[in-house]
């Protein structure tokens, strides 16, 4: 019942927009949110940006990788550079971008653009989601006019919800993705660039997912409140 | 997108046999195909789909595999495969796999696992399950001639002699005088600056007429020529004749490790087997016999770390030890007189299957052409006692179970022989049994061919046929089984327990010893090696080909293993014992000691279905 919510908020959503592009985006959503939760297309979606402001920071590369019945699919994963205004100054020693490999990147306003049509018909999946919705919000308004409402699983999100139930308070760090992994005995991976986190991302969910649901259904809604 | 944006995917495939022989390009295409999925205890089994076979790689949590009647076929860890059968044979697959913990695992689908059997052959042979043809792919086991594979670092003397740059040259003369030695490394700072040798005493100084008050550091040669003690005898050799000097200072690291000296190189070369049975034949009496038995130890290693095959290291040193044993029956002949009759020095067990290693004790007993009347009895125990006492001294300790000549239960003749043989034919008491196979694997050492063959004869063709003796020593043959394989850092027994490390002879060469025994006693076959055995019966179609060779390199391939650990505890100088651990083995060796048990546990069974069918 709960997924027919998600699919008339979809499709109310889609009648009060007025772009063609986003109108097709929420109805697309709309079409799958309905389906059991295993065949609901996911796509893990992780940013690498300057910094953590939406309105001030810019995205510096997005990747994605898609999880189609619960399998993730590598051979689907895709990663862009973003070019952005100035230098990558600091966030380069996290991110290992630096400037030279921004030649090849694509305007921000075409990253949004190859982000849409990726990522259409999909729910997605982020660790802590509302800061990377909070910045392709921001892009879809400078480049459309209309602050797209995402709708996504947050890894990190649900997480919490796991361990508030064993705990009362949480210790610093142990939300990150890092942390998360470990606990479920998930590898620990060195490197970091935008899809190692969306599959480790990934990886994570399908754990969190076993874990939840042992061998009861699992419905949507447990994963996006 | 390229392989640096799945970095963490690629690693974990590299250096994983058999994805390791994949080159640069395949490896992250093969990873780019993949699809992940998490498997949760609470769900049971990994759900197979029989349309859609695919390699599953285990990347975390803990699965096992069981046939469809519910035995254990393998525990899979993190790096391990599964789902591989059905991706071979298109069939459908008769395994269930259990999660046993929480895991994620990679699949591989069809198409790429192909094309990488195409690409790469090795990886083609791993998933193939013909064993034996892997195997003799390796080409680790040729065997090589000494002197050109042994290591500078079984010759060298450790520990080598050194001195201090500034020190004068008499003090230096002093310590070469008192450790018997004809140079010194010297050193400046813990570093080697240079070697002083005799020749340098006599050119540098004497000559010069110089005085013993000279510093070091003026009559030594300066930055010679050094070698690493990994390296080859063969390159030392190379070295000193093209400098045309007779010491060459070891250097690991920049840290001086010993010296090589040319006599060294002589000293190895006679612990080569003919040089060392020579010499063993030219001795006169028990003391230089027991001398000349302290270079066993350094032939064993030399042929370890020479890596010739284990079945020939066994022959060579067994002939080593029946040489000795010749001796000591003909030196104590000299001292007791002319024998009142015919004998033979009977050898049982490993020394009768010429498959000696380490430590050996010493089986054996004496076959009397006739009955001995009580002068003849009393010649017989004091010669076997010598020659008993004379093998423990030469490092062939006596037999904890007393199986030998010197005791008089095992010093018999023809007709005795023959009716102990008998009764454990024709009554087989499992425990009696158990406790006589290793007579069945007896060789003649010393005494007439024709005195032999009449016990051998008459023991052949009472066991030729022999249903029920066949049957009982098959049960005996399968009272121990060897494991299934490892899981994390343990050996996994067949019943599903974990236990720390693996006794290669036991639960691995002598199972196969057991397994051809029965076969060569079934169809009266001579051989008493257990390779000759084997060959004996492929030739007579006892065993079929493939059977017969797979049995063949498991138990080469096995004892290649023991003898290998054994020649590492030696140079770690830590105790001799079969004990592997498998936390020491690469992942491609811990595939080929799977398989090698898979071997020995198929022969078992077979050996099962034809010696016990109406049992």
């Amino acid at each position: 019942m709960k997924n027919l919510y998600f699919k008339s908020r979809l499709q109310i959503k889609a009648l009060l927009c007025k772009n063609d592009i986003i109108c097709d985006y929420y109805r697309a959503l709309a079409e799958q949110v309905s389906k059991p939760l295993l065949q609901v297309p996911l796509m893990v979606v992780d940013l690498e940006m300057t910094g953590l402001n939406s309105q001030s920071d810019q995205i510096l590369s997005i990747g994605l990788i898609p999880i189609c019945n619960g399998l993730l699919e590598v051979a689907a994963a895709k990663e862009i550079l973003v070019s952005i205004d100035g230098s990558v100054g600091d966030s380069a020693t996290i991110h290992g971008i630096v400037d030279g490999q921004l030649a090849q990147a694509v305007s921000p306003e075409e990253a949004i653009e190859w982000f849409l049509t990726q990522t259409k018909g999909h729910l997605l999946v982020a660790h802590h989601a509302p800061l990377d919705l909070s910045f392709l919000k921001v892009l879809s308004h400078r480049t459309y006019g209309h602050a797209i409402q995402f709708m996504a699983i947050d890894t990190m999100a649900l997480e919490r919800k796991r361990l508030l139930r064993q705990h009362d308070v949480l210790k610093e760090g142990t939300l990150r993705l890092d942390a998360c992994r470990r606990r479920y005995g998930l590898p620990v991976y060195a490197a970091h660039n935008a899809t190692v986190d969306a599959l480790a991302c990934g990886e994570l969910l399908l754990a969190q997912i076993a874990h939840i649901a042992g061998d009861d259904q699992l419905t949507l809604s447990e994963l996006l409140n | 997108m390229d392989a640096s944006e799945i970095q963490p995917i690629v690693q974990f495939f590299q250096g994983r046999v058999p994805f390791d022989s994949l080159d640069e390009q395949t490896l992250p295409r093969c990873c780019h195909a993949l699809t992940i999925g998490y498997y949760s205890k609470a769900s049971g089994f990994v759900p197979l789909d029989p349309d859609n076979p695919q390699l599953y790689i285990v990347r975390s949590g803990a699965f096992e595999v069981r046939d469809k009647s519910g035995e254990l076929l393998d525990r899979l860890g993190e790096g391990d495969y599964f789902g591989f059968p059905s991706l071979l044979s298109g069939e459908e697959a008769s395994t269930r796999v259990a999660i046993l913990e929480d895991g994620l695992v990679y699949h591989l689908p069809p198409e790429i696992f192909d094309f990488l059997r195409r690409e790469s052959r090795e990886f083609d042979r791993f998933f193939n399950k013909a064993f034996a043809k892997r195997l003799r792919h390796q080409g680790r086991f040729k065997a090589k001639d000494l002197t050109t594979t042994s290591r500078v670092t079984t010759l060298m003397s450790s520990d080598p002699l050194i001195i201090d740059m500034k020190s004068s040259v008499a003090k230096a003369c002093r310590l070469m005088r008192s450790a018997r030695v004809s140079s010194v490394l010297v050193l400046d700072n813990h570093k080697l600056v240079g070697i002083l040798t005799d020749r340098d005493l006599r050119n540098r100084v004497l000559a010069e007429n110089l005085d013993g008050r000279l510093p070091v550091h003026q009559a030594m040669t300066p930055s010679p020529v050094s070698i690493e003690s990994n390296s080859l005898v063969f390159e030392a050799m190379l070295l000193m004749s093209e400098h045309s000097i007779n010491h060459l200072p070891v250097v690991d690291n920049g840290i001086a490790a010993g010296v090589v000296t040319s006599t060294d190189i002589l000293r190895g070369q006679s612990s080569q087997p003919l040089l060392l049975i020579g010499e063993i034949e030219r001795q006169q009496n028990l003391q230089s016999l027991i001398q000349v038995s302290k270079q066993i130890p350094l032939l064993l290693q030399n042929l370890i770390s020479a890596d010739a095959r284990a079945e020939e290291i066994g022959r060579v040193l067994t002939s080593v030890t029946d040489a000795l044993t010749r001796r000591l029956i003909v030196l104590n002949q000299q001292i007791l007189g002319k024998p009142p009759m015919a004998f033979c020095w009977l050898a049982f067990g490993s020394q009768g299957r010429q498959d000696q290693a380490a430590c050996s004790d010493q089986d054996n007993g004496l076959l009397l052409a006739h009955e001995p009347d009580e002068a003849a009895k009393g010649y017989f125990d004091a010669l076997s006692h010598a020659v008993c006492k004379g093998l423990d001294e030469c490092g062939y300790v006596y037999c904890p179970g007393d199986i030998m000549a010197q005791n008089p239960k095992w010093r018999m003749s023809l007709d005795k022989w023959q009716q102990v043989f008998d009764n454990w034919v024709r009554t087989p008491e499992p425990k009696a049994l158990m406790h006589a196979s290793i007579f069945f694997d007896m060789r003649s050492v010393y005494g007439p061919q024709s005195l032999f063959d009449s016990l051998q004869d008459s023991v052949l063709s009472q066991t030729k046929g022999n249903d029920i003796f066949l049957a009982a020593f098959t049960g005996n043959a399968l009272t121990s089984a060897p494991p299934l394989g490892f899981f994390r850092k343990f050996v996994l027994e067949r019943d599903g327990t974990e236990v720390k490390g693996i006794d290669l002879k036991h639960k691995g060469n002598a199972l196969i010893n057991d397994i051809a025994r029965v076969y060569a006693l079934s169809a009266g076959i001579k051989e008493v090696n257990t390779a000759k055995r084997i060959r004996a019966l492929m030739e007579q179609n006892i065993l079929n080909r493939k059977d017969a060779l797979n049995l063949a390199d498991a138990h080469e391939f096995i004892a290649h293993m023991r003898l290998s650990n054994q020649g590492l505890q030696y140079t770690q100088s830590l105790p001799i014992s079969n004990y592997l651990m498998p936390q020491e083995l690469s992942s491609l060796v811990r595939h080929q000691l799977r398989d090698a048990f898979k071997v020995v546990h198929d022969g078992q069974v077979g050996l099962k279905l034809k010696m016990m069918r109406s049992y």
